[in-house]
């Protein structure tokens, strides 16, 4: 028995016993990947689980993407690092065992690091290392990028830019004079004023941006980007209502029972339109413009994941008191976020057909993700947590989520220029986390 | 009031089992492995049990006959349409050792009555991947053995025909690994493992023509065997936050082995060279579908029914004996297997491919009684390209066995 091993294995080790198949050798095409610069805000800064933290930036997409263009003759690519991974300026969001204040027992939901944060010279100007070829800005908006001394207003820009106080953006994403870029902004200019519930009226960065000025903006920082010649694609915008950070929580995601139904009937009573059953109820919620003040919530308008679970339990939001406007996106609300991203998103494409350059279509791959996509045995969707592709903060991305938007940048210019650039191995990296 | 839940969607376990195009290994005699795997026309010895139960009662004596092989499969896949210098996988290699025991004869000498017993292996195979590869949520190890143990008979009607048949008790086992897509703050995978036993029940039954000196035929019809896992275990490793959602689980699944028609011929042009050929009708569209029936079901854990789609094959088989001096004979043959596995459907579990077979043996007689025989076979498939559409994994495959094999035979 013995020797029958023997001999196969001997006999294996003659050539025609083995495989002979390699993988074909990717190709640049016509695209020069000596010095890729990708323009960004936090998504492309790597930020994940509401904040920054080394490990997410080394699975940004731009990380991975320059992992790519390695193969195919791309140079080295540099990042702002921080020094810790727990988050910073705040802490990260992981998944924890919490119980909330009118909980019974407790469930598995996203909450902050509770552990000694590990920031310490996270502040420091890490400028002198640079320059830098991640110039994502987490925050940064897409008419920011004209706004000189923007460094000195963002943490996360003050760290790595050249002249914080005297530059614009725009100046200090043409720094390293890239041979290729990516370009995805202008996320920023609709999100503050989503993830605001639309009620924007302190906050600057919470109010759509001017799609005139976003124009300018975009243009303006296209240019430098384009200065040598360099070859590039645009990112296009996707259309944030679609995110976990607004779909998680549905709109008729009150259950009740028959005797909460008829004591909520009678104490709105009087109330045209307030009307409650046993089952499923759309959550009551403030509208400055219905007659009594609230409402119910209607299918289409969205309820934030910002909206504090302990005061829907503890504290009757949403049925004793309406939820407040600000952890909610009416119909309204909802129109104008996607008015102004078709609007953005059609001053990219009129600019990328300038500049003949081709445009990754983001906003159409999240309505592909929604409808859930298959990676090597891996099933994705816009699910939070579950989905795998969003992380924590229902905004961002996963490690993973970032390199499924890695293989669309990578179709994209696999197309355009005639090259062959290996897709990444989406599972390579990590998802949700669970405990 | 609803806090937004935190379930986990139904992990894909959609799993299988692995049978090489391979369902029909054709292993069972090291004569007619050599002959390319043909073997239904003419009774050689006493595994023609398996090859053609018809002959048993045409062979001369009652044989003991016990044979084994080492069949060492390789299979490499690589990522399409490019890749990095690293995106391929070697399976791990491995021998697997199919053996034949085979008793029979005629009940006396001149009789017309045949009896015999067969055990043999007909599918046992499996495939091994690095547990970190690409494919791990596909598959990272299956193993599937088989004995089927055959009691017999046959009855030779006249000089010219001869009809037998036996039942089929068929025994295995499975044991398939895979990682689950649920990852620790570490980041390391969740597993599961799914182990069982599997029993099933068949027949095998023959027609044999001695034509005429130089020409014979046969036919034979194994049935299709379900094979059934009435109690397997599947054990789960996930982070302890989802551990209730994925107990330790009995579960139930069958796989439907498929019916296999052959139609053999044997040509006798001189007195010393045989030369065969043989059809082999494969029904494989009975795997058409693997269900994992979980004892236990939570909102995270569900059965799970995965397409297989096999479609119906048919083989060629082509040999050659020559039989040098009462001593030594030799044998050579080559053999056309074409996959079962449709595109959409070619998953690492079992990457299939057209097979293409040579092979050779040597048979040696150091007594009158007794005879020594070794075989070695070589396969290779078609570099073949695709994807599984339930996983949604693609690349290229290509594998390659070598298989040498011994046995002895003793006549009584």
């Amino acid at each position: 028995m013995k020797k029958i091993y023997i001999i196969g294995l001997m006999a294996c080790t003659m050539a025609a016993c083995k495989t002979n198949i390699e993988p074909s050798k990717p190709d640049k095409g016509s695209a020069d990947f000596t010095r890729y610069v990708a323009v960004g805000n936090s998504l492309t800064a790597g930020f994940a689980d509401g904040s920054l933290y080394k490990s997410g930036q080394e699975n940004s997409y731009p990380s991975i993407l320059a992992g790519q263009f390695k193969l195919v003759g791309g140079g080295n690519f540099k990042q702002p690092l921080l020094p810790g991974n727990f988050g910073y300026p705040g802490a990260k969001l992981t998944l924890q065992m919490v119980q909330g204040a009118c909980d019974a027992t407790s469930s598995l939901a996203p909450a902050y690091f509770k552990g000694a944060l590990d920031t310490a010279g996270s502040a420091m100007s890490v400028a002198q290392d640079g320059p830098y070829n991640n110039m994502g800005v987490p925050g940064i908006r897409c008419i920011d990028f004209l706004f000189r001394g923007y460094g000195m207003l963002n943490p996360y820009a003050r760290r790595f830019y050249v002249d914080p106080a005297g530059s614009r953006p725009a100046d200090e994403a043409g720094v390293l004079h890239p041979t290729f870029f990516t370009m995805w902004i202008g996320a920023n200019d609709v999100l503050g004023y989503a993830t605001a519930g639309g009620d924007g009226s302190s906050d600057p960065t919470a109010k759509i941006s001017d799609p005139n000025l976003f124009a300018v903006a975009y243009d303006t920082t296209l240019s430098i980007m384009r200065r040598n010649g360099a070859q590039g694609v645009l990112i296009n915008i996707p259309d944030v209502t679609a995110i976990p950070f607004f779909t998680t929580i549905p709109a008729n995601g009150l259950t009740l029972t028959q005797d909460d139904a008829y004591r909520l009937n009678d104490a709105y009573n009087n109330v045209p339109g307030i009307r409650f059953q046993a089952g499923a109820n759309y959550f009551l919620i403030a509208d400055a413009s219905a007659p009594a003040k609230f409402r119910h919530i209607q299918p289409g308008e969205y309820i934030l994941l910002s909206l504090p679970m302990d005061s829907v339990k503890c504290a009757g939001w949403g049925t004793k008191k309406p939820i407040p406007a600000n952890y909610v996106l009416t119909a309204g609300e909802v129109a104008n976020i996607q008015t102004a991203t078709s609007a953005y998103n059609q001053i990219i494409s009129r600019l990328a057909q300038r500049e003949n350059l081709a445009v990754v279509d983001l906003n159409s791959y999240l309505r592909t993700l929604q409808s859930g996509i298959l990676f090597n045995g891996v099933a994705f969707n816009t699910t939070f947590v579950s989905g795998g592709a969003f992380s924590l903060d229902g905004v961002h991305l996963t490690p993973r989520g970032y390199a499924l938007v890695a293989n669309q940048i990578i179709n994209t210019i696999n197309n355009r220029y005639n090259a062959t650039i290996p897709q990444v191995d989406v599972n390579k990296y990590n998802g949700v986390l669970f405990p | 009031m609803k806090k937004p839940l935190l379930l986990i969607g139904s992990v894909l376990l959609s799993s299988s089992i692995a049978f090489g195009a391979a369902f029909q290994l054709n292993l069972q005699g090291i004569r007619q492995l050599a002959m390319g795997g043909t073997g239904a026309a003419v009774p050689w010895d006493a595994s023609t049990i398996f090859y053609n139960p018809a002959g048993l009662s045409d062979l001369g004596h009652i044989q003991a006959y016990a044979s084994i092989q080492a069949l060492t499969p390789r299979t490499r896949w690589i990522a399409t349409p490019t890749g990095a210098p690293g995106d391929m996988a070697d399976a791990n290699n491995r021998t697997y050792t199919p053996f034949n025991v085979y008793v029979g004869g005629p009940i006396a000498d001149k009789s017309r009555i045949g009896l015999g017993v067969a055990v043999y292996t007909p599918f046992g195979t499996g495939i091994k991947w690095d547990d970190n590869w690409a494919g791990r949520y596909s598959i990272q190890e299956i193993q599937l053995q088989s004995i089927f143990i055959q009691p017999t008979i046959s009855y030779k009607v006249n000089d010219i025909i001869s009809v037998g048949g036996g039942f089929v008790f068929a025994t295995g086992n499975i044991d398939l690994r895979k990682a689950v897509p649920l990852q620790s703050q570490a980041g390391a995978d969740g597993a599961a493992e799914l182990k069982g036993n599997a029993n099933g029940v068949g027949y095998n039954i023959g027609l044999h023509l001695n034509a005429t000196d130089w020409l014979q035929f046969g036919i034979t019809y194994r049935s299709g065997v379900n094979m059934k896992v009435n109690r397997g275990y599947a054990t789960f490793t996930v982070p302890s936050s989802l551990s209730s959602q994925f107990p330790y689980t009995a579960f139930k699944s069958n796989v439907n082995l498929p019916r296999v028609v052959t139609i053999g011929w044997g040509f006798k042009p001189t007195r010393n060279l045989t030369i065969q050929a043989d059809g082999n009708f494969v029904g494989w569209s009975s795997y058409d579908s693997l269900r994992f029936d979980y004892e236990t079901n939570t909102a995270s854990l569900q059965d799970v029914h995965t397409p297989r789609r096999y479609k119906n094959t048919f083989a060629i088989r082509l040999g050659a004996h020559y039989k040098i001096n009462d001593r030594f004979a030799v044998m050579v043959g080559g053999a056309y297997d074409p996959s079962p596995v449709k595109d959409g459907y070619l998953s690492p579990e079992l990457p299939d491919a057209n097979h293409y077979t040579a092979t050779g043996g040597i048979t040696f007689k150091p007594m009158r009684r007794m005879t020594i025989m070794g075989v070695f076979e070589y396969v290779f498939t078609d570099k073949r390209t695709g994807v599984v559409m339930t996983d949604n994994f693609a690349g290229q495959y290509q594998t390659k066995i070598i298989n040498p094999g011994i046995g002895v035979s003793f006549d009584f």
